[in-house]
């Protein structure tokens, strides 16, 4: 095994760890803010990557106009459907179930709706960064590259958002303790419609993000949930640091065991690893119970 | 009281027997398939609700179903057995698999337990399609699966390949089904799930090991899945591994709330109008079927949270007057 493959293996593994993270983290702040499972998570990415593929595919509009309208159109949606939907659920006996099934449900409204809209096919966004860069036997493309880099830097711009301003310090709060942020005057209803749009928001980047790179069609959103979910079991439920670690641990054993064994035996290893890790700590790796 | 009790008996006297005459007034194959897989869904839907009713939702049911099947169709095809001694058979393996499987997750409470099964679900699907593939057909499944029959000689010859007489098989089984939930519902069993479900820490404070008795639940739950799975094996005749993933288990879910959660009746309303409306009403619309079923799931879900089962109790109360002042 040379060398450049592994540092090959462990770039695609960080892209990939990345795009995973930025689903499960939007993933992981609902679950945190509100207990609710959102289902409809992958549909998000999934309508992330149509806003790419129209306003920069077809309108050409500048990509990161065009990433920034995404993550406004979409997280706006999510902030929509809490406040028609689940915010009205919680109240409720057995809120995270139905809110739950809700979600399955408009998961279903947002695919068929894909579906009649844009059409069932394949759809090819053109690359945004052009070129290849190769870094002493390591090719990467310039795209994926970029991808990373945004990744970073969307990541590192949430984690300032949520430690250091006034509103992520409610946000947090409000995951810590309902009534005692209440109690302090935080608006507990406004925080947690606006911590919803933000996880489709980051969902909805994470679609823009990729877009250029694979192709996108209506049942994205179904093999997305998945690895989100896997993620964010690996990190904790809730937790923002472990859905990072999450979605990197996830993309570098994807990434890396696909050097070593065919896709299967990768699928079937990690999801033994995974439920190994959970017997020995249930609450994931960095999550608190 | 006991007035209004036998007039409920004459209910499910009279919908059983309309049930049993429906031959009768059509003899359509196209009916008689989609009533033997409303039947087969209602003892699905029915065993999802059991989890249910100890408070849990379990994403990984469909896999139990898939267990189920391959037992009964691996024991019919390659051990030749016959499909009466094959489909218990079947019910007791998904159960006891369920065992191991109940004390490791049940240890998890909400959604902790709902990712663990479904990562369940997702691991026993991959195993199905890419390993042992001699074995268990890989990716393409099982085909060619035989209809059950039975055959005493001189005495009774009942093939089950004509779409009727296994309507007959499956409404019995269904009414065994029910029957039987109905009475855990009931017992004390049914009291002891109810009180873990309400509140564990309350139960395990007088005296309930609620540990035992989710794993209880949980097995008399994948029992049930294993009896739906064998019959949908052997009345579809082919089965995959994609047809027990994640997904197959998100429709009985929105049967089983439709319906109403926790109330025996539920899960088979709910599975006979979903159905229903799908099959012989949205299918007309094409690509706007499944949009609609969405749009019904919600709707019904953020105004209507018991299920259908509380329409008349909601009709009712609209159509009562408001009580006079002092009158309480």
């Amino acid at each position: 095994m040379e060398l450049s493959l592994l540092l090959q293996g462990g770039l695609n593994g960080v892209m990939l760890g990345l795009n995973y993270a930025l689903i499960a983290l939007g993933l992981s702040l609902i679950f945190g803010i509100m207990g609710i499972v959102n289902f409809a998570h992958g549909e998000m990415y999934m309508l992330g990557g149509y806003v790419t593929y129209y306003l920069f595919g077809l309108f050409g509009l500048n990509y990161f106009a065009t990433l920034i309208a995404a993550v406004i159109m979409v997280g706006f949606l999510g902030v929509l459907l809490e406040k028609i939907i689940f915010r009205p659920l919680t109240t409720r006996p057995k809120e995270a179930l139905t809110s739950l099934i809700a979600a399955v449900g408009l998961a279903w409204v947002f695919q068929m709706l894909a579906v009649i809209c844009f059409g069932d096919l394949d759809k090819d966004v053109p690359s945004v960064f052009k070129g290849i860069i190769n870094m002493g036997g390591v090719v990467i493309t310039a795209e994926r590259l970029a991808a990373i880099i945004i990744g970073i830097g969307l990541v590192v711009v949430l984690n300032i958002f949520l430690l250091r301003t006034k509103v992520g310090k409610a946000i947090r709060a409000v995951a810590q303790d309902k009534e005692a942020a209440a109690l302090q005057g935080v608006h507990v209803s406004r925080i947690s419609a606006l911590s919803f749009g933000i996880g489709c928001g980051l969902a909805a980047a994470a679609g823009a993000l990729m877009a250029p790179i694979f192709v996108i069609n209506p049942f994205l959103g179904g093999e997305v949930i998945l690895k989100a979910f896997l993620v964010v079991i690996l990190g904790g439920m809730g937790s923002i640091p472990g859905a990072m670690l999450g979605g990197l641990v996830l993309g570098f054993i994807e990434s890396f065991g696909c050097l070593f064994f065919n896709v299967p035996t990768v699928s079937v290893l990690t999801f033994t690893l995974i439920i190994i890790i959970l017997i020995v700590r249930p609450q994931g790796l960095l999550g608190h119970d | 009281m006991i007035k209004k009790r036998i007039a409920v008996y004459i209910g499910y006297i009279a919908l059983l027997t309309l049930l049993f005459f429906i031959p009768l007034i059509t003899s359509e194959p196209y009916v008689f398939h989609i009533l033997c897989l409303i039947g087969i869904n209602i003892i699905f839907a029915c065993s999802l609700n059991t989890i249910l009713n100890i408070g849990e939702l379990n994403l990984g049911h469909a896999a139990f179903m898939g267990i189920g099947a391959y037992a009964s169709v691996l024991l019919v095809m390659r051990l030749s057995f016959c499909f009466w001694s094959a489909l218990p058979i079947a019910m007791i393996a998904s159960a006891i698999i369920s065992l191991p499987i109940g004390f490791l997750t049940l240890r998890f409470r909400g959604a902790y337990f709902l990712l663990f099964t479904f990562l369940f679900a997702e691991l026993v699907r991959m195993l199905l399609s890419n390993f042992w593939i001699g074995l268990f057909g890989g990716i393409p499944g099982l085909t060619n699966i035989p209809r059950p029959s039975i055959n005493i000689t001189g005495l009774l010859n009942i093939n089950f390949s004509s779409n009727i007489h296994f309507y007959y098989l499956i409404l019995i089984l269904v009414v065994f089904t029910v029957l039987i939930m109905h009475r855990i519902d009931l017992s004390r069993l049914g009291m002891v799930f109810k009180a873990i479900s309400q509140s564990e820490s309350l139960a395990e404070s007088i005296g309930i090991s609620s540990m035992k008795f989710k794993i209880l639940g949980c097995a008399i739950g994948c029992f049930f899945a294993g009896m739906a799975g064998s019959l949908y094996a052997h009345f579809v005749g082919i089965i995959t591994p994609t047809d027990f993933s994640i997904h197959a288990v998100l429709a009985p879910i929105a049967y089983v709330v439709v319906g109403g959660m926790g109330n025996v009746f539920g899960p088979v309303i709910g599975t006979c109008f979903l159905m229903i409306v799908s099959h012989f009403f949205l299918r007309q619309f094409g690509l706007y079927e499944l949009l609609m079923y969405g749009v019904i799931i919600v709707i019904i879900i953020r105004f209507m949270p018991e299920g259908l089962i509380s329409l008349p109790r909601i009709v009712s109360f609209l159509l009562s007057k408001p009580p006079k002042r002092g009158e309480d």
